[in-house]
């Protein structure tokens, strides 16, 4: 996987969960916030450890073959 | 803060687009920067913003009464009867009447309202996937704290005699303010068929 696919993957993680939290916020029920916390929280958590994963694990182009 | 969040949200989206697009800008340093702030700073600031503000949405009395079984006990606030607890702290405005159930249904501790929240995560599970008791009860003793939060240097409290007899044993909540022949009449929902109601532009 390429560092440019892997940054892709976390940014759309993150804007999934970044628009879960403004759905959230904008409904007034008690699930609103298990939604918030349970997708948003999580797509956003997972997209900042893929962004990670991919500035430390991955090979960078110019560091490659 | 409603808008503030909403400002740190589009504003991250509004990172993030850019990096979606052309990733390659990370190559170069700057770059890396950019996309640390876009992936991981703004997100996690915007993330905590809107945890604040659904922490504090929690707070609200409309928030508690949403939930089919909590509808007697948002009756309880207004019986007209000072001897219910709940009701007289409601209607005197001893509690703010929008956060009257989490101003006594919190602890006064530090991370007190995240410990009093996440114990409401299960009144979440409990009415969505569990099942409701027929008795709602408190999972452990009221605890003395937090009545004495508000109530520990008041005059009401310090001269009171039956309270001056026992005061050690309030203060280290050993002797419940809600002991049977003290404070024992709380929400009552099982006598609210048989009581009146205070009338007010608040509660109608």
């Amino acid at each position: 996987m390429s560092v440019e696919l892997s940054l892709r993957i976390a940014a759309t993680l993150v804007l999934i969960g970044l628009c879960v939290e403004l759905v959230s916020l904008s409904w007034n029920s008690p699930i609103a916030f298990i939604v918030f916390v349970g997708v948003g929280g999580l797509a956003i958590a997972l997209g900042i450890l893929f962004f990670f994963y991919s500035i430390v694990a991955l090979p960078r182009p110019n560091q490659g073959a | 803060m409603t808008n503030l969040i909403f400002a740190a949200v589009f504003g991250a989206i509004a990172l993030l687009v850019p990096l979606m697009w052309r990733p390659e800008v990370t190559r170069a340093r700057g770059g890396r920067i950019f996309a640390f702030l876009a992936l991981a700073v703004v997100p996690v600031l915007a993330g905590l913003l809107g945890l604040e503000e659904h922490m504090e949405r929690s707070k609200r009395t409309e928030f508690c009464l949403s939930c089919h079984p909590m509808e007697k006990y948002g009756k309880s606030l207004h019986v007209d009867d000072i001897s219910f607890i709940p009701a007289t702290h409601y209607q005197f405005g001893r509690v703010p009447r929008d956060t009257a159930c989490f101003a006594c249904h919190t602890n006064y501790t530090m991370f007190g309202d995240y410990k009093a929240k996440l114990t409401g995560l299960r009144h979440v599970y409990m009415q969505y996937l569990g099942k409701v008791p027929d008795k709602i009860s408190l999972y452990q003793p009221y605890n003395n704290r937090e009545c004495l939060h508000c109530h520990a240097e008041s005059r009401s409290f310090l001269e009171a005699v039956t309270h001056k007899s026992e005061m050690q044993a309030i203060r280290d909540n050993q002797h419940s303010c809600l002991a049977k022949g003290c404070h024992d009449t709380t929400h009552g929902v099982d006598k609210l068929d048989t009581v009146s109601f205070w009338q007010n532009e608040v509660s109608k």
